[in-house]
């Protein structure tokens, strides 16, 4: 039996976050979670990386990398410190998902400013409206063999 | 020599003499060739009487005998502004139509070759009966709505909101009817009214009804099969107990909304239909709420624990207008629950559970963005309430930390789960979590009110729910 051959991208730049859009783009499991529909920015404040995904009906439409300001135009951006952002990729490619620790949710109840940040109080919601797509968007990061910057 | 006037059809004759209308004028009606049906449906009508049906015949009468048509200055107006030709108007109220109906359809963006289509089938239909034909009444099939709409589905899929298109797109500020008429449909006269309360839009809409709708349906989940039951594990007693308690206390929560909504659909015209279509998936994911916990309570050795006091539960029942209802359920109540959806996930013991707890989140934000975006389009429309959304915060908060001291259950599973157990340190660590996660849900609360356009609610919350909003050092002093 053939064995699966991984993708290869290092984390934190703009191809790992296109290859996971790609893996996204061809799953029918994130297609039956429903539509989702957010603008999410994602910040790695130490290593000074920014970027914005775009998420639209049944698709990933786009990822792109983006200054801290664009990051933060969005319904909510994703923030914390880039050792947590390892131990967060590195716990779904060892699981195969996140564990009970790692999801995005647990980690947004431990950062004290939370994981999920906005400036708009209704448009934050669109982390909880659309949760478990952005958990199986991160949790699909497990296809791709990942090093880190 | 055979009397050719024609026969009045006993159904007409029995409405007609219950009304106290001479049969000779229904047989006039008839001889002008309005169908027997249109005649019945047109005396039934509430105020209709032998009077008015004199005066309307003998007008028309009067038309077919050659006689002028002159039209109001308010239908010249209306039909110059609609583009309508005052030769179409005139063929109309040759036909019986009544002028004020004619507006409303000018006004509602019935388009005049629609009008025309329609006029010319009910002339052929008159002059037929008039030479005493069979003939099928086929007039409604020519019903003067929008027609030829072809919406295409789009990335979505056919959306509610991508139908949304010419005259059926226009959502009214007050709707007139007062029965189950569709919006987009042609009214007849003489329906009985159906009850409803509610028929402005500033009291219910939010711009975001249709979008939610289409979230609901699509988003969908079944807790019989979309859980993975069998990742559940026993678990130490009071873990299980306490599990079982939140269960409870969620299972209350559940029926509560469902109650709620329930009790506010029927109040809502049908000219919001985006907003009765939203509330009736809330009322669904309310049912399923009920069942995923009740479900959960009983499929790990455990069971259900005791009833809350409820009073909070009393005070949404007893609103009084939809607005209360919905600022206290969807915005105060529903942010403190899906906070408590949080701690759930974050203590999640298997999979089962963190799942549970993540679909519940997504299900009760929805309440939440309904709720904002209805505030929202309330404050922006009547801004001599804001007064009045703080005197519904400032009761409904009180009850609501009445309530949340009264319910030792409740605060003591959260501890425990919070805290892993029961032990000194275990519940140290839970009180300490608690006052945490206090903290984080009324700074939520507080920013989604302001983003519905109340930020001054920030320094008019209730007191024990103003402390949070403080440093911690300083709440702990406070308290």
């Amino acid at each position: 039996m053939p064995q699966e051959t991984k993708v290869k991208a290092t984390f934190p730049s703009i191809e790992w976050f296109n290859a996971l859009r790609d893996i996204i783009n061809d799953d029918d499991a994130y297609k039956h979670i429903g539509t989702c529909d957010a603008v999410v920015g994602v910040k790695m404040p130490d290593a000074k990386k920014y970027f914005l995904l775009t998420f639209e009906a049944f698709e990933v439409l786009e990822a792109k990398e983006v200054s801290e300001t664009d990051a933060e135009d969005s319904d909510f951006w994703l923030e914390m410190s880039d050792a947590r952002w390892q131990e967060m990729i590195k716990n779904i490619g060892e699981n195969g998902k996140a564990d009970l620790r790692h999801t995005l949710n647990t980690i947004d109840l431990e950062e004290e400013e939370g994981f999920a940040r906005s400036n708009d109080g209704y448009r934050r919601d669109a982390f909880y409206r659309f949760n478990q797509s952005f958990q199986h968007f991160f949790d699909s990061s497990a296809k791709i063999d990942t090093k880190f910057a | 020599m055979a009397d050719e006037s024609p026969e009045v059809p006993e159904d007409l004759a029995k409405v007609a003499n219950e009304k106290g209308i001479p049969l000779d004028l229904m047989r006039r009606a008839l001889a002008l060739g309005f169908p027997a049906e249109a005649v019945k449906q047109q005396i039934q009508a509430p105020g209709a009487d032998a009077e008015q049906a004199e005066k309307f015949i003998a007008e028309q009468e009067r038309i077919r005998a050659g006689g002028e048509i002159t039209l109001s200055e308010e239908l010249v107006k209306s039909a110059a502004k609609n583009g309508w030709p005052e030769e179409l108007i005139k063929r109309a109220l040759a036909l019986g139509a009544q002028a004020e109906m004619l507006i409303t359809q000018m006004e509602a963006g019935i388009r005049p070759e629609q009008a025309e289509r329609f006029i010319a089938q009910q002339e052929r239909m008159r002059d037929a009966a008039a030479r005493g034909e069979q003939v099928l009444d086929l007039s409604w099939m020519r019903v003067p709505t929008e027609w030829g709409i072809r919406v295409r589905p789009g990335k979505k899929g056919l959306t509610v909101g991508a139908i949304n298109v010419g005259s059926y797109a226009s959502v009214p500020d007050v709707w007139q009817y007062q029965s189950e008429m569709p919006r987009g449909a042609h009214p007849i006269p003489g329906i009985a009214a159906m009850g409803y309360s509610i028929y402005e839009k500033v009291d219910l809409w939010a711009d975001n009804a249709a979008d939610l709708y289409e979230e609901a349906i699509q988003r969908r989940w079944r807790p019989a099969t979309d859980i993975p039951w069998d990742s559940m594990e026993p678990l130490p007693d009071e873990i299980e107990r306490s599990m079982c308690q939140l269960c409870t206390y969620f299972c209350e929560k559940g029926l509560l909304a469902g109650d709620i909504v329930g009790k506010w659909l029927p109040e809502m015209s049908y000219g919001y239909h985006e907003v009765k279509l939203y509330l009736s998936t809330a009322e669904f994911d309310a049912a399923r709420q009920f069942e995923v916990f009740r479900k959960r309570a009983l499929s790990n050795g455990g069971g259900m624990g005791m009833q809350s006091p409820g009073y909070f539960h009393r005070a949404i029942i007893d609103t009084r207008v939809w607005t209360e209802a919905s600022v206290v359920l969807h915005i105060l109540s529903n942010s403190f629950l899906i906070g408590m959806y949080q701690v759930g996930e974050y203590v999640a013991h298997n999979e089962a559970e963190s799942l549970i707890f993540r679909l519940c989140m997504q299900d009760v934000s929805r309440q939440l963005a309904y709720g904002v975006q209805h505030l929202k389009q309330f404050l922006l429309r009547k801004l001599d309430k804001r007064a009045e959304i703080h005197s519904y915060l400032n009761k409904a908060e009180a009850v609501m930390t009445h309530e949340e001291e009264q319910d030792t259950p409740l605060r003591e599973a959260l501890i425990i789960l919070l805290g892993g157990g029961v032990s000194k340190e275990q519940i140290l660590d839970g009180v300490r979590k608690l006052e945490y996660f206090k903290r984080r849900w009324v700074r939520d609360y507080v920013a989604r009110l302001a983003a519905a356009g109340l930020p001054e609610r920030r320094e008019r919350l209730h007191p024990l729910l103003k402390k949070y909003l403080e440093e911690p050092t300083a709440a702990q002093a406070a308290a």
